[in-house]
């Protein structure tokens, strides 16, 4: 017992108040678990609202400075894209735009046609994999169709559809298959068809396109990446999703705050728990505390008794704040929300420390307390 | 020919500042010898603890010094002060001072876990045999709460000889206890300090424990007023 005697005579004094180290050590355990908890949870809500936003269409693009005009697909344009270790590989997809409406006798709609190969198509909108019915496929009179134009219209793979084109021209296609790309509107509104398509009614050469779309590995680089690429290729127009979505990114970017705010009371309501227990029990013990300086206990140990309680509430705390963390993100995965919650290990090992850190600066007051007692107060006082 | 143990040259000690201060010693001196048997007397209120504590380097005089083997326990630092109660002082107290979150073994020991230099083996001994010399084997695994007055007591008594002191500081040890139990702690300091040449200074009441002793100091309001020698230990 005589070595780490601080160490030893702290867990004795917690294990002498059960119940008061008990109480502490769960506040400390939920503090930390909200705090884990409501950190990957925002992080992961806002991770699956950029993905949901951003994943499935083009987030850098080159067009044409003016609307409708085609932009040149040119070996310099696709110099720069390809040489771009920023740009996601096989993620560049150039695309051609019609316009077109549906008929079937009672209703009509309008459906934007997106003409492209279905291969470069996958690297932006991933339209094979999201094929619910039918074949991914876009030979010359294939389209796919979005599976709320399919149920509004009762499509189904194999129909024939007339559209009428931009232009007035009328075209039969075959409905090769239905997509689901997560948006309603997109599933209602767009289609994709054959970059023949829209090349011949357009009357464009095979360099010439609506748009040539790009993803990145990082899509919050999206606003440099433009500005690199328009000094790069002169005459041609940039745009990029951020300054396309600058209503997401500020309420991201509020939600991303006020997950700070949280977590910071979080902290403080710690902080002030262990602090109040830490300084209730050195008052509580400061009797024990003068006997045991009277018989020779140094200042220092003496003081390193509640930095001691201080790491064991903590680390105890912090540990089985974790726990609980994973238990409530292991609960939430049941609760059929649209996203799963992945706490990133650096985040939740950042917060344990926190917490143990946040024991230790309480731990402040009661070990100066505590190290400067004079065991002749004790021992005159009774 | 007696080592000189301690020394206490004009002590002098005020409580508080200006209207309200209390005078509890006033110019006190004497020297202890090693191994002496000593009882400090008085009315209560005389300075009796007072001075018994500035002995024990719990507490500075305002003015004189005390000298502890040769050292001005003024020019110590705390550290040192806190090392040297520990090695060569014992203490019992009017009240036991027991910690209640440890058993009577580790009450007993914690002054040899404090000095931290003996194995576990020797405190294990030496625990165990202050123990028996006060009568309370097999209370060892006891929460000090579960014992009686007089058990407590001696618990504090065998807490005090553990690191074998040089001077062993009671101040009132026996105002708890009944006269039986009060004789009973007397023989037992006469018998540890010939066994072990420890050095002793008992405040007390008791003219009749007093005279028990080698030496008896007397201190009324604040002066050390006799310093006489006894034959009582001599005579039997
Ligand atoms: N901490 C203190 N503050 C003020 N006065 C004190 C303090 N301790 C003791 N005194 C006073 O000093 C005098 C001596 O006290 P003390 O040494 O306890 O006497 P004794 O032990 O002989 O009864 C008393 O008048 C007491 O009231
Ligand atoms: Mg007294």
């Amino acid at each position: 017992m005589s070595r780490m005697l601080s160490l030893r005579i702290a867990w004795r004094f917690l294990r002498s108040a059960p119940v008061q180290s008990l109480l502490i050590i769960s506040g400390i355990a939920v503090g930390i678990a909200v705090q884990i908890f409501v950190g990957s949870l925002i992080t992961s809500l806002q991770g699956s609202l950029v993905d949901q936003t951003i994943g499935s269409a083009p987030q850098v693009t080159f067009q044409a400075l003016t609307d409708g005009d085609p932009v040149r697909y040119s070996p310099k344009m696709q110099d720069v894209i390809a040489n771009d270790p920023r740009v996601k590989r096989g993620s560049v997809s150039p695309v051609r735009f019609a316009t077109s409406l549906y008929t079937n006798g009672t209703d009509s709609a309008s459906l934007s046609l997106i003409g492209g190969e279905l291969r470069e198509l996958d690297g932006i909108y991933n339209v094979s994999k999201r094929v619910t019915d039918g074949t991914a496929s876009l030979r010359a009179t294939d389209i796919l169709v979005g599976k709320d134009f399919a149920a509004k219209f009762k499509l189904t793979p194999g129909d024939s559809i007339a559209l009428t084109l931009q232009g007035g021209s009328r075209a039969t296609f075959t409905v090769a298959g239905i997509f689901d790309l997560g948006s309603a509107a997109f599933n209602e509104r767009q289609a994709f068809v054959n970059g023949d398509v829209p090349r011949s009614l357009l009357g464009w050469s095979a360099d010439q396109y609506s748009a040539v779309q790009v993803q990145l590995v990082k899509p919050f680089e999206s606003a440099q990446v433009a500005t690199d690429w328009r000094r790069k290729v002169p005459g041609v127009e940039v745009v990029e999703w951020q300054a396309q979505n600058a209503d997401l990114l500020v309420a991201l970017q509020s939600q991303g705050s006020s997950s700070y705010i949280i977590q910071t009371f979080v902290l403080v309501a710690i902080a002030l728990g262990i602090a109040s227990t830490l300084a209730i029990a050195a008052v509580q013990k400061t009797r024990q505390i003068g006997i045991l300086k009277a018989m020779g206990l140094s200042d220092g140990r003496a003081g390193r008794i509640f930095l001691w309680q201080a790491i064991i509430l903590g680390g105890v705390g912090s540990t089985a704040g974790v726990a609980l963390a994973y238990f409530l993100l292991f609960g939430f995965s049941f609760s059929g929300a649209s996203f799963s919650i992945q706490p990133k290990l650096s985040f939740v090992l950042l917060s344990a420390g926190v917490g143990i850190g946040v024991a230790l600066a309480s731990s402040i007051f009661p070990t100066r307390r505590t190290s400067k007692l004079d065991p002749i107060e004790v021992i005159q006082n009774g | 020919m007696a080592e000189k143990l301690l020394v206490a040259d004009s002590l002098d000690k005020v409580y508080g500042t200006g209207e309200g201060a209390t005078h509890a010693l006033r110019g006190v001196s004497f020297e202890l010898n090693e191994g002496e048997f000593a009882a400090i007397v008085g009315q209560s209120g005389s300075g009796k603890s007072t001075l018994l504590n500035m002995v024990g380097l719990l507490d500075t005089p305002t003015a004189g010094e005390v000298r502890f083997r040769g050292r001005n326990a003024e020019a110590l630092p705390r550290p040192e002060l806190a090392r040297m109660r520990n090695e060569l002082i014992g203490f019992v107290f009017q009240f036991h001072y027991l910690l209640p979150e440890f058993s009577v073994f580790e009450n007993v020991a914690m002054p040899a876990f404090i000095g931290g230099t003996l194995a576990p083996g020797e405190i294990q001994a030496r625990a165990e045999e202050a123990l028996a010399l006060l009568g309370l084997e097999g209370l060892e695994g006891k929460n000090a709460n579960q014992l009686s007055g007089g058990q407590k007591q001696r618990v504090a008594i065998a807490r005090a000889l553990m690191n074998r002191p040089a001077l062993l500081l009671a101040d009132e040890p026996t105002g708890n206890l009944d006269t039986v139990n009060t004789d009973l702690v007397y023989d037992l300091f006469r018998k540890i300090s010939a066994e072990t040449g420890t050095a002793f200074m008992i405040v007390t009441h008791d003219r009749g424990v007093a005279q028990r002793t080698d030496r008896i100091l007397e201190v009324t309001d604040g002066r050390l007023v006799q310093d006489i020698r006894n034959d009582y230990a001599r005579a039997t």
